[in-house]
């Protein structure tokens, strides 16, 4: 389903450079698929939470611990709307891509560690192997609605934001092994909200015709 | 403020530490369902908590944010009635943003409801916010109450709900409703900053259990499977895609679909009738179309054509006579029974016209003669018809039992004894064997006592029926000729013709005495005997041709006799012996033409002198023959 989504998204790309409209209309596709599938990774991963939460019931609230040990606290995002408007396009887009890259690896290693941990049912195991998963897929798919932009010139191809995000998350490199599971699951749960909401706004930015 | 605080701010979760145990639970398990998670069900639920609580401090009981953009708390004083007064609690907050965060106090106060307001600015999503109440030297805080403010949003209910009917079911006892709605005017679903997805809800009026559907991100749904008559209420809530905190149902509308009065069905069943009408008779015109060939053979027969059994009709077609007359003697499969094969087979000029049982030539000329006879004769016209029934081998009455086809002499016999006049018709002699002078005997003998009324009677005999055998039969009340020689003689002279035609050209011949004679024309051979007069009973039987008295043209009448006979038999009765009484003793009406001599005039013989061989009958029957005179119809069956 993953890599039809990105066919998909390479597919609507065919409009000839004459059709403007064409061209927005394809972004906007591409949009909502992106949307999509991010709001499909936040679910998987609210729901992977929720179990978690229940099979460890934790005895006290969490949230002011966790909030200091999340490895993408570094990241600066807006916190608001007014913020998330504000913010240029460029910027918008590149915390997003940011977000994406940081957790392709904690995640995968997660579900490393998810298969060996027998605590949890084949169901987890899933929805942390699709979840890992699904990072990957989306940070593809919105590097494939970044080139669109930049082609559509909805956006200058400024070069800070898109240079090898890999390089941006060096010296985050080693934070997220001190995470614990748990933490691990609330900071991905709380980041992919961040992503769809951020990949909606931008998206109701540039074309809010569309659909918004 | 305990273990259980955390209740009332967190009714999903269900980690308690138990204080008032049983109480407690109850209150978890009702805070789990569905149907109560809302506002004033949480603070029922915490007010009767409070009730049976025997100690509980100020605590918050709720906090919400309705478009994830602020947020509201609300707190309770408790069972301590000296901080229910306004400002004797204060809020705080924490919003950990940064490891330096402080406390803070409630931006804005709406004391009447206990509230605590948090607008834009001071509202930060993702960020954990904790908050405090605080009273005079006391702080009551528990770490429950940390949240995260989009884990708090409940958006609020849609609004400008409407329904319009999509269908009606056949049966016209179910309908499809579309619903639609606007999404709430709170929640900035435009931007982007909100994904919604709905719930709807419907129920029969005075039901109590709601019907959900299918949540779903879009301002429209379908309502499948009404019932008509029945009135339902709907009702809307939204929560964030992916979250689980619904906000408030909306408001409610109410569906209801009565009859419809049904179209009319005349317009239908009229096309149908039309239509089945035309089908039935395109089904109709198929099968008429393709059996085409059937139906005509039934409605209009084909008439069968005329048949001669046994012969193909392609064998009557020209040049196909010999064929014919293979199967006529009874040489192809399917011959006919051949009575005169075996008397012809040695004289190949010979050629006749096989007469079948069903062949009405005979029958027409026996008519013929029959009408003839009986007003010549003025005899019965019983005797005739008896007569020339046996004639034909048919299965006319008073003859047939005895008939045997193989057995002409027995067709001598009983022509013989039809033939005599006043002979009843159903005499007939059964002639068992082949032995047949016996037989022979007493008709003569009656023969004999009868030709005192031939005395009278025409010069020559008639040939009323030609037997299939070949012979000839002569009528009753006439002069018995002896055809056969003449038959044979006239074949030979005429034409190798037919049987009948020489039976005619008999007539016109010199016709025996008048003698008892009743002479069969045989066709050369035996076959049959033919009964002569009565000294010549004791020939032999077979073959007898009585030749006595019979006169041919031919001016040579010793032709006859070869001809006629290959048989010493026959030679007696065949011969026509000129000293013979070849004339009979003619009619005054008729004469036989002798011959003709060179002036081509016709010579009419004196009536001749008896022959030995004739019976003395033939003197009573002389009469004097008119010399010279011919009848102009018999002018014209003379030949040269």
């Amino acid at each position: 389903a993953l890599c039809s989504r990105l066919s998909s998204i390479r597919a609507a790309s065919s409009c000839t450079n004459g059709q403007t409209g064409c061209h927005f209309l394809s972004l906007a596709n591409l949009f909502d698929r992106v949307i999509q599938h991010s709001a499909r990774m936040h679910g998987i991963s609210n729901d992977l939470h929720s179990e978690f939460e229940l099979y460890f019931l934790p005895s006290k609230n969490q949230i002011g611990r966790v909030s200091r040990n999340c490895h993408t606290s570094t990241i600066l995002t807006p916190n608001g709307k007014e913020n998330a408007q504000r913010i240029a396009r460029e910027e918008l887009t590149e915390v997003i891509l940011k977000l994406l890259v940081a957790w392709r690896e904690p995640l995968w290693h997660f579900h490393q560690n998810m298969a060996q941990h027998r605590e949890f049912n084949n169901f987890s195991s899933n929805k942390s192997l699709e979840m890992s998963e699904m990072v990957h897929e989306l940070r593809r798919g919105v590097q494939k609605v970044v080139e669109k932009m930049q082609m559509l010139g909805v956006i200058n191809s400024s070069l800070g934001n898109l240079g090898s995000p890999e390089a941006l998350l060096a010296s985050d490199r080693a934070e997220w092994r001190l995470m614990n599971d748990y933490d691990l699951l609330y900071c991905f749960r709380r980041d992919s909200n961040k992503i769809q909401n951020y990949l909606k706004i931008l998206k109701c930015r540039i074309v809010p015709e569309h659909g918004c | 403020m305990g273990g259980c605080t955390h209740i009332h701010t967190r009714l999903h979760k269900i980690s308690c530490l138990p204080s008032v145990e049983g109480f407690q639970l109850w209150i978890i398990l009702m805070a789990t369902s569905k149907n109560r998670q809302n506002l004033a069900v949480h603070y029922l639920i915490s007010q009767i908590v409070l009730h049976f609580a025997a100690t509980l401090g100020p605590h918050f009981t709720d906090c919400i944010s309705r478009d994830q953009e602020t947020f509201r708390c609300w707190w309770s004083p408790g069972s301590l009635q000296n901080l229910s007064s306004p400002g004797a609690l204060r809020v705080f907050y924490l919003k950990k943003d940064s490891p330096t965060s402080e406390w803070k106090e409630c931006p804005e106060y709406i004391h009447e409801n206990r509230e605590c307001f948090f607008d834009a600015n001071h509202t930060s999503v993702w960020i954990p916010y904790c908050v405090q109440l605080r009273g005079q030297n006391v702080t009551y805080f528990n770490e429950d109450d940390c949240f995260t403010v989009e884990n708090i949003v409940r958006p609020d209910p849609p609004v400008s709900l409407n329904w319009t009917l999509l269908n009606i079911s056949p049966s016209g006892l179910n309908y499809d409703v579309l619903v639609s709605w606007k999404p709430p005017p709170s929640a900035d679903v435009g931007v982007g900053w909100m994904r919604i997805e709905y719930e709807i809800q419907y129920r029969e009026r005075n039901a109590t259990n709601w019907e959900a559907l299918e949540k779903q991100p879009h301002t429209q749904q379908t309502i499948y499977g009404l019932q008509i008559g029945k009135e339902y209420e709907v009702h809307i809530r939204s929560r964030m895609q992916a979250f689980v905190k619904f906000g408030e149902f909306s408001d409610s509308i109410f569906i209801e679909v009565t009859e419809i009065p049904s179209k009319d069905y005349t317009v239908p069943l009229t096309l149908v009738l039309i239509f089945g009408v035309v089908a039935v008779l395109t089904v109709i015109m198929l099968i008429v179309i393709s059996q085409q060939q059937r139906i005509m053979m039934i409605l209009l027969p084909p008439v069968p054509a005329p048949k001669i059994k046994g012969i193909d009709s392609e064998l009557l077609k020209k040049g196909k006579l010999e064929e014919l007359n293979f199967i006529l003697n009874g040489g192809g499969v399917d011959g006919l029974p051949a009575y005169a094969t075996d008397f012809y087979q040695e004289e190949p000029w010979v050629e006749f016209i096989e007469v079948d049982e069903e062949d009405a030539e005979g029958g027409d000329k026996e008519d013929n003669y029959n009408s003839d006879t009986q007003r010549l004769l003025g005899l019965p016209h019983r005797n005739i018809e008896g007569f020339s029934a046996i004639s034909h081998p048919d299965d006319d009455s008073g003859r047939a039992s005895c008939y045997d086809t193989d057995l002409p002499e027995h067709d001598t016999q009983r022509l013989m004894a039809s033939l005599l006049p006043g002979q009843p018709e159903d005499n007939e002699t059964c002639l068992d064997a082949p032995a047949s002078e016996t037989g022979e005997k007493p008709l003569i003998q009656t023969q004999i006592g009868g030709p005192q009324t031939w005395i009278n009677t025409d010069l020559y005999a008639q040939v009323s029926n030609v037997m299939p055998s070949g012979g000839v039969v002569l009528s009753p009340g006439q002069q018995p000729k002896i055809q056969e020689n003449t038959s044979g003689s006239e074949r030979e002279t005429q034409k190798g013709g037919k049987q009948n035609e020489d039976v005619e050209g008999i007539k016109e011949q010199k016709r025996n005495e008048p003698q008892f004679q009743l002479f069969v024309v045989v066709p050369e051979g035996g076959g049959y005997t033919a009964e002569n007069n009565t000294q010549q009973t004791s020939t032999p039987p077979s073959t007898s041709v009585p030749g006595a008295g019979y006169q041919t043209i031919q001016p040579q009448p010793m032709e006859t006799k070869p001809a006629a006979t290959g048989d010493a038999n026959e030679s007696p009765y065949i011969l026509p012996e000129p000293s013979q009484s070849q004339l009979f003793t003619p009619v005054a009406d008729y004469t036989v033409v002798q011959e003709l001599d060179t002036h081509r005039s016709l010579l009419l013989n004196p009536p001749p002198s008896q022959s030995p061989s004739l019976c003395q009958p033939q003197h009573p029957l002389k009469v004097p023959m008119p010399v010279g005179y011919v009848t102009p119809d018999l002018l014209g069956n003379l030949t040269p």
